[in-house]
């Protein structure tokens, strides 16, 4: 019985796999209509959905948060010095 | 004449190549690199220089070469797919093992992004995955590029790709949840 639903509703890993491909690919229509009848018998995986998205977007946040100063003037001086080794 | 405007160069667009560099790879000792790098070549090509952009765009071009030839590399490093990952997961019919299940977060999440604390936690969740992972789940953000644009220019299958990705994420959001809301 459990396999008949894999087949046809998906596993919860190829669920996760299929939710996880949709950030950066474009599901097929079967792919869509499988995940979507997966997620409506699955909470666990209606939660993985929910909570990998908002972790998309706080990826994208501590990129753009996380500017760290260095000393720029340092860096100069080791590409002055390379460049007159490079000679 | 041409020594000393690659001199004057590297005082006047240092910052402004290391801050892009940065921004694109997320990482202060690749950054800095691959700026040195770009100076280099800089030094090597004078003569190829013509002026036709500005110095600015030439350099910064040179750069771009050299971050995407950065994932390149990275990207094609031996892969570290521990196929356990997906058996710490997944029981063999591929359903969740009992106690790494998702559980439920908060009724309201979108706010944990405006948590630093939050914010922390994800950040050490990301550090803590195989660099090459790391720069997966990242790719998408630094490159502002789709799916197939970024397996195009890094040469990978898609399948690959979204498969690292998906053992990336199955990692990071347990490992979320276990130092977030673990009382």
């Amino acid at each position: 019985m459990k396999k008949i639903m894999h087949i046809l509703f998906l596993s919860c890993l190829k669920a996760t796999e299929l939710i996880e491909k949709k950030f950066h690919f474009k599901l097929s229509i079967k792919e869509k209509l499988q995940l979507k009848m997966h997620k409506m018998m699955c909470e666990a995986c209606t939660k993985y959905d929910k909570q990998s998205s908002l972790l998309e977007r706080g990826i994208s946040k501590t990129l753009k948060n996380n500017y760290t100063d260095i000393e720029i003037d340092n860096l100069k001086l080791m590409i002055h010095k390379k460049i007159e080794q490079s000679k | 004449m041409k020594d000393k405007d690659l001199t004057v160069w590297v005082n006047e667009f240092t910052k402004d190549l290391y801050k892009w560099a940065y921004y694109k790879t997320s990482s202060v000792q690749t950054a800095e690199d691959l700026v040195q790098e770009t100076f280099l070549v800089a030094a090597q090509k004078m003569d190829s220089f013509k002026g036709d952009s500005s110095p600015k765009t030439w350099l910064f071009a040179i750069l771009n070469h050299k971050i995407i030839d950065h994932y390149r590399k990275s990207v094609h490093k031996p892969l570290a797919m521990e196929a356990n990952t997906i058996s710490a997961f997944f029981d063999v019919d591929g359903s969740w093992q009992q106690e790494k299940r998702p559980k439920e977060w908060e009724d309201d999440e979108t706010h944990l992004l405006d948590d630093s604390d939050f914010q922390k936690v994800l950040q050490k969740c990301l550090d803590a995955l195989p660099e090459q992972w790391n720069m997966c789940v990242k790719l998408k953000f630094l490159t502002e590029k789709s799916g197939e644009e970024i397996c195009q220019e890094l040469g990978i299958a898609p399948t690959n790709y979204w498969q690292i990705v998906h053992r990336a994420k199955l990692q990071l959001r347990n490992c979320v949840e276990n130092n977030w809301f673990k009382d």
